[in-house]
């Protein structure tokens, strides 16, 4: 192995290794060749972006809910924690709590109008690739059981038990679990939030319709509003600053901030991701690149081909053996 | 036109005579005289007149006439309040200021003097009136007009959020302009505020009493009662008063009608807290005002251990919110880790950011 290795390139250690460790190391692709999953450490990737990710209303939704969201907290913060010092000039950034609540509830509006936009993309958009038979419920949001075996494949990764990341789709574990607070979250929000803003119509609304649902509440529904108004003076406070502390704490660090992010990720400005982003985290939406890009297969192609690696035929683990006799000898002669 | 210009300038007279005649306008215009008939003013204007009595308590008897001469009571002789002077120089006063005097001012279309006393009667049967079985104590505790009310010879009243004069061309075409502006100038902030006192000013009154738990224990005050100010503070409406709200309702605007002195128990039918008065007292702001809003507890209690549902959500989101951030950002950390172990580097430079090598991954792979 030591004798080996002295001669080897860099392209021919990922041979090796895949030889030792897997059976889907390589994946065969149609008019490319063999796509072996760690080669995101060899592409070059263009820092804005190389790949098309999300559209463009996506874009806008983003930037909507990014921009609402900061003047959100700012202006609703102080006002639940009014007795600490930073309280008073936050709200003087607006010119007085009275303009500073009118604000945060344009600025709410404004939110929602954000969410409903993104439910009649994500409806319309399912509608016309279903209509176009292009509907794959893998590329979606949708959680899967998948996810959870990725979750566990990527800490075995990340421990050094597992020598690639798992081969993820288009959204992986982490953007899923986020999305799916980011709903439940929008729904607490909105809810307590009307709770707050119109108590007089909620605190009839709920008990009616309580009653209607449970019959057996009957006289006691009085008391309900009570109840209702507290539940969304906790639920919205708390809510929110959850939401705060894992967009600073985690979100922020989490797409700008780790390597290969840094100093900032572009995408969401122009929808795009970086290929070397794309394979590493999203292998197979990649997959799905390579079929739909005709540019994208073109450079991966050639990328195999300088290399040294065989596109004509799928490797197996059973013939891998066989077949890198001839790249370990051609490596070095393309070197020289 | 150039050279009348030009004429004028070369003639400095006239400009400076202009000049002189603008600062002359600005300069006249008589003061308000202080009503003054006694000429008490003699003496008490001066600044430093004052003693210190047996006790060492410090007496100011000055009286300063240009601010007395703005405040509410400016029109007022000085023996209409301190009726107990009979001769000058006068006697070491004794007496307090009784507000129930009748004075020698008669309001518009009135017969009587004008006298505040059917004010202090209203306020007389209210929480804060004195009764006879009270004790001593709570006799001492309770405030008095000018206890709120501060001695206005001192407070200056703005009045210029009021644009009066624009307001009231209208009325000066029947009524002498003195009259008019000066009734206005008195009631109208009363017309477009509760009180001349901010939202935050009120609470802090309120609050010099209602806060001090120690002294509401003594006088043995309901159990949500010794906890008002507390709870008050806690919910929207203090949070929003203490960061400067006029919308916002304070202590008087739930617990006072517009009378103001009118603040009764909450079991007295009176009350504007009453069960059966509350619903007309919120909707002086919340306007669909129905049943089941009133229940909406105005002043929250501190726990939330209170409801069972409300203890457990509160649980829920704590451990959502610890839970969360520390496994978010514990995996974030992680995997970073596992990556920069793999060989990658910070920043993606010519096209890669894999420029490392990978550490070793285990021992069986060396």
């Amino acid at each position: 192995m030591s004798t080996f290795s002295k001669i080897v390139s860099k392209p021919i250690d990922i041979l090796t290794r895949a030889k030792a460790q897997e059976a889907e190391y390589f994946t065969h692709v149609d008019g490319v060749g063999s796509v072996p999953r760690d080669i995101y450490k060899h592409v070059k990737s263009n820092p804005i972006g190389d790949l098309p990710r999300y559209s463009v209303h996506i874009v806008i939704q983003h930037l909507l809910v990014f921009i609402t969201f900061i003047v959100l907290a700012v202006s609703g913060l102080p006002i639940y924690f009014s007795d600490l010092f930073w309280a008073s000039y936050f709200v003087s950034l607006f010119g007085g709590i009275d303009v500073a609540r009118f604000i945060h509830r344009i600025a709410a509006f404004i939110m929602m109008f954000a969410a409903a936009y993104h439910m009649i993309t994500i409806v319309a958009g399912t509608i016309q690739k279903i209509y176009h038979h292009e509907f794959d419920h893998k590329r979606t949001q949708l959680p899967r059981l998948k996810d959870l075996f990725d979750l566990i494949h990527d800490i075995k990764y990340f421990l050094g038990r597992a020598p690639y990341r798992p081969k993820m789709e288009k959204f992986m574990y982490k953007q899923k679990a986020h999305y799916l607070a980011i709903i439940w979250g929008n729904f607490v929000l909105i809810a307590a939030g009307s709770v707050l803003l119109f108590p007089d119509v909620m605190a009839q609304l709920f008990p009616e319709t309580l009653g209607k649902i449970l019959p057996s509440a009957g006289a006691d529904t009085d008391s309900y509003s009570a109840f209702f108004q507290d539940l969304a003076r906790l639920m919205h406070a708390d809510e929110a600053v959850m939401a705060l502390i894992l967009l600073a704490f985690w979100h922020w660090i989490n797409v700008h901030l780790v390597p290969g992010r840094f100093p900032i990720q572009w995408a969401f400005l122009n929808g795009k991701i970086t290929r070397e982003h794309q394979i590493e985290e999203h292998f197979l939406e990649y997959l799905n690149n390579l079929r739909e890009i005709p540019a994208e297969r073109e450079y991966m192609k050639n990328l195999l081909k300088e290399l040294g690696i065989d596109g004509s035929k799928a490797l197996s683990t059973a013939d891998q053996d066989a077949s890198f006799s001839q790249p370990v000898d051609a490596a070095p002669g393309e070197k020289t | 036109m150039k050279r009348s210009v030009l004429k004028i300038i070369k003639r400095p007279i006239i400009p400076a005579l202009l000049a002189a005649g603008i600062f002359m306008l600005l300069l006249t215009g008589s003061p308000a005289g202080a009503a003054d008939e006694y000429n008490c003013l003699m003496c008490h204007k001066h600044r430093y007149s004052g003693r210190i009595d047996e006790n060492g308590k410090r007496w100011n008897y000055n009286v300063d006439e240009f601010l007395y001469n703005h405040s509410v009571h400016r029109s007022i002789e000085c023996r209409d309040c301190h009726s107990y002077i009979k001769r000058i120089p006068h006697d070491p006063v004794t007496q307090n200021v009784n507000c129930g005097n009748q004075c020698h001012i008669k309001p518009p279309f009135a017969q009587e003097k004008f006298s505040h006393e059917k004010l202090i009667g209203i306020y007389n049967q209210s929480a804060h009136g004195i009764e006879p079985q009270d004790s001593e104590e709570l006799k001492n505790a309770k405030p008095f007009c000018k206890y709120c009310h501060l001695n206005p010879m001192y407070t200056q009243i703005s009045e210029k959020t009021v644009p009066f004069k624009e307001s009231l061309q209208r009325c000066f075409n029947c009524h002498p302009q003195r009259g008019v502006v000066q009734a206005y100038k008195h009631m109208a902030h009363r017309l477009r505020k509760k009180t001349s006192r901010s939202s935050q000013e009120i609470v802090q009154l309120c609050s010099t009493c209602h806060a001090d738990v120690a002294l509401m224990k003594k006088l043995n005050v309901s159990e949500r009662a010794l906890t008002a100010v507390e709870s008050y503070n806690r919910s929207i409406h203090g949070k929003l008063v203490r960061l400067g709200s006029q919308k916002a309702a304070n202590c008087i605007s739930c617990h006072a009608s517009n009378a103001l002195h009118d603040i009764y128990k909450k079991d007295d039918p009176r009350a504007t807290i009453y069960k059966d008065n509350i619903a007309k007292t919120c909707s002086q702001c919340h306007e669909k005002t129905n049943s089941a809003f009133i229940n909406i507890a105005v002043h929250p209690s501190a726990e939330r251990e209170g409801d069972p549902i409300i203890y457990l959500v509160s649980i829920f989101f704590r451990v959502a919110l610890y839970g969360a951030v520390f496994s978010m950002v514990g995996l974030m950390l992680f995997e970073t880790f596992g990556r920069w172990r793999d060989g990658i580097k910070l920043i993606l430079i010519n096209g890669t950011s894999w420029r490392g090598q990978s550490k070793p991954r285990s021992k069986k792979e060396k």
